[in-house]
């Protein structure tokens, strides 16, 4: 018997099995690498935050990354944020990790300085959808290393300034280079800078 | 020529996607601003128009032709989900960098395209050698457009500086501005070559489209 393409129930029945079909063959490849997404994405933060505390770089191998956290960190969850608290040389250090508004999607980054906040240890961008090559630069090593042992200014902020772009890499001035070209993203990463540094004295308060 | 050497010329020259389709110009005008992206986006798209193209054409025979279109775009939403989930798990720095583009593929006109114009009613083979040669077809235009975009806008290929610290930067070689006029150029100069080479075979003596001698 020659079935018929056009009967409503063969469309039916096709569309159908068709639609289980691929959506099982889906749906079983997502589980089968559920696991090693989570990895990634845990190892991705974990980096970031060594980074701020400056415990490692680029260069430090992946295996290394999950023994040098727990060794150093203690996580402590906040309202909207994640805090961290590690002791380096005998020092106490507190970073936090927030999301904010960014131009195109939101911006997330971590930011670790002296439980006072008067001097900002280290600043790493974990995720951000600003426009490639002009917001998008904030990841770039240029821009976070403008915050490696930068002192706040009198009122506990760090300010963004024109500069020469190629960044501000004095500790004593508080003020960093924003990134050419890009002034609302600029405006995004100093409102995000400047509520970690708030939070962060909340939390070195308590320490 | 052979049907499958058709098919591959086509693709990559004659029926160009971008210079004669004129399709997935927007995808050009999103990823080309370096060549690392733009290299992973059109694998994506070449594995996408491929295997989406294979699969329809295999179940041709038994797509009922009121939801064709729906089926079409199930399975090359499939391929391109399974980019995506390959590339998160396994190359995440890449996904990363890449973010809404990857599922953006599905949007990619070249696919539907192809799907509805060779796959619906050619072999899966050939339907498969007609989606890998349009892939690369817009491939090679897209990397040319990406090469000249990072190396003006970054001084870079492939990440690689290429040019000294004193090399400033186009800005606007960054920006969308910029492919939309660096495609327009390429537009122009292909087919104007074309054209040339067609009059060219047209003018030449005993040729059937040769001009009749003019009189008086």
């Amino acid at each position: 018997m020659k079935l018929n393409r056009n009967s409503i129930i063969y469309t039916a029945v096709f569309t159908f099995v068709v639609c289980i079909l691929f959506v099982v063959i889906l749906a079983v490849a997502n589980q089968v690498t559920i696991a090693r997404v989570n990895t990634n994405k845990k190892l991705e933060s974990q980096v970031a935050v060594l980074k701020a505390f400056g415990l490692a770089d680029s260069s430090t191998p992946a295996g290394e990354i999950d023994s040098k956290y727990s060794q150093f960190i203690t996580e402590k969850t906040m309202d909207k944020a994640t805090a961290y608290i590690a002791t380096i040389d005998g020092q106490p250090y507190v970073a936090v990790q927030l999301t904010m508004p960014g131009l195109w999607g939101s911006i997330t980054a971590v930011l670790a300085t002296d439980p006072k906040g008067t001097v900002v240890r280290g600043f790493e961008v974990v995720d951000q959808q600003e426009t490639p090559g002009l917001g998008g630069r904030i990841s770039e090593p240029w821009f976070s290393d403008q915050f490696r042992e930068k002192q706040t200014l009198p009122d506990g902020t760090i300010a963004f300034a024109q500069g020469s772009g190629k960044g501000n890499f004095d500790p004593a001035n508080g003020t960093v280079d924003a990134v050419t070209g890009a002034s609302r993203t600029s405006d995004f990463v100093s409102a995000l800078v400047n509520r970690e540094l708030a939070l962060a004295r909340q939390i070195g308060g308590t320490l | 020529m052979s049907a499958s050497s058709k098919v591959i010329k086509d693709g990559l020259w004659y029926n160009n996607p971008i210079f004669v389709q004129v399709l997935g110009i927007c995808s050009t005008l999103a990823v080309t601003n370096n060549l690392r992206n733009t290299l992973i986006m059109v694998l994506g798209v070449s594995f996408a128009t491929s295997m989406g193209s294979l699969t329809l054409s295999a179940l041709r025979e038994f797509i009922p032709r009121k939801v064709r279109m729906i089926v079409q775009v199930l399975v090359l939403s499939f391929y391109v989900i399974i980019i995506d989930i390959v590339l998160r798990a396994y190359q995440p720095a890449i996904s990363k960098q890449l973010g809404p583009y990857v599922g953006l593929i599905i949007t990619n006109c070249i696919l539907m395209g192809r799907a509805e114009a060779f796959a619906a009613s050619n072999p899966p083979g050939l339907a498969f050698l007609d989606g890998l040669a349009n892939g690369f077809g817009y491939g090679w235009v897209l990397l040319v457009v990406a090469a000249i975009r990072e190396f003006l806008g970054f001084g870079s290929l492939f990440g690689f500086k290429i040019v000294g610290d004193g090399f400033t930067p186009w800005t606007i070689m960054v920006m969308a501005p910029s492919a939309f006029f660096l495609v327009a150029i390429a537009l122009w100069i292909a087919n104007n070559y074309k054209a040339k080479a067609e009059a060219a075979k047209k003018a030449a003596p005993g040729s059937p489209g040769a001009p009749a001698p003019q009189k008086g």
